[in-house]
């Protein structure tokens, strides 16, 4: 089976002691790990303030990850581990490949456009559109 | 007239790229497509004072060559919501559709991680 990617953000307490998010961060690598998952990045945001307020908070502290994995019962556990975690306040998950596949998509067409033909590429498409819009209003007089 | 109106007041706050005009007419794709002659574009040849230059809007991810909308950069996300935290509509931003539909779920998904505002607090 394909291999899916995923976003993992989750939010913690502000009053958070470093520690306890790490902790965290280990159970998830942990569980990830165990279910034939990997983790290709952890990148701890630190606090940010939050646009509204969650659990009377207005602050977090913000931990993204990636996780990779073939099957989707990994992120059924990963959601499942960040609900009892005491510090988390708010989790996320958002499957990316696919988008990832469509935006390699669309770059390679592009090139293979751009190398198509080279030179008209970049005139193209800012010369058409500025006298069709400008023009009408006046010839309808 | 005042259709033409509603529009423009409401959008200084959130659209800051250039003056934002009424329906995008000869944007890309336009909204009618060919008008019947003698439609609202023969109106302000007419009236001589209200005749002005519409500028043209472009689609800010199209000018980028955007491929992909990152939820996670609430900061480029930020101008396309209105001050009460709705989404703008692309007439007036000048959001092509594909980047458009793109922009709402990344915004969607911005606010449930609490990166954006699902609507003004107070």
């Amino acid at each position: 089976m394909e291999e899916r990617l995923y976003d993992l953000i989750f939010i913690c307490r502000p009053d958070t002691p470093e520690p306890d998010v790490d902790k965290v961060i280990a159970t998830i690598e942990h569980t990830a790990t165990e279910k034939g998952a990997k983790i290709e990045k952890t990148e701890k945001w630190g606090r940010k303030r939050m646009a509204y307020r969650v659990q009377r908070l207005r602050e977090g502290l913000y931990v993204y990850m990636v996780v990779r994995s073939s099957h989707g019962e990994v992120v059924k556990e990963l959601e499942r581990r960040l609900k009892v975690a005491d510090p988390v306040i708010k989790y996320l998950t958002v499957r990316l490949d696919e988008e990832l596949k469509r935006q390699e998509k669309l770059k390679l067409h592009r090139e293979r456009r751009a190398a198509r033909r080279p030179r008209k590429t970049t005139a193209a498409p800012a010369a058409p559109p500025s006298p069709a819009s400008s023009e009408p209003p006046t010839a309808t007089l | 007239m005042t259709e033409e109106n509603a529009p423009q007041q409401q959008a200084p706050p959130a659209a800051p790229s250039g003056p934002p005009r009424h329906s995008g007419h000869g944007g890309p794709g336009g909204p009618g497509g060919p008008r019947p002659p003698g439609g609202r574009p023969g109106g302000p040849a007419k009236r001589g004072k209200r005749s002005f230059v519409r500028k043209k809007k472009v689609c800010r991810f199209c000018v980028d060559k955007a491929d992909f909308i990152d939820y996670k950069r609430a900061e480029i996300l930020a101008p396309f919501l209105q001050e009460r935290g709705k989404i703008l509509p692309r007439r007036i931003t000048g959001t092509c559709a594909r980047h458009q539909r793109w922009l709402t779920v990344a915004i969607k998904r911005a606010q449930n991680i609490a990166l954006l505002p699902f609507a003004a607090e107070l």
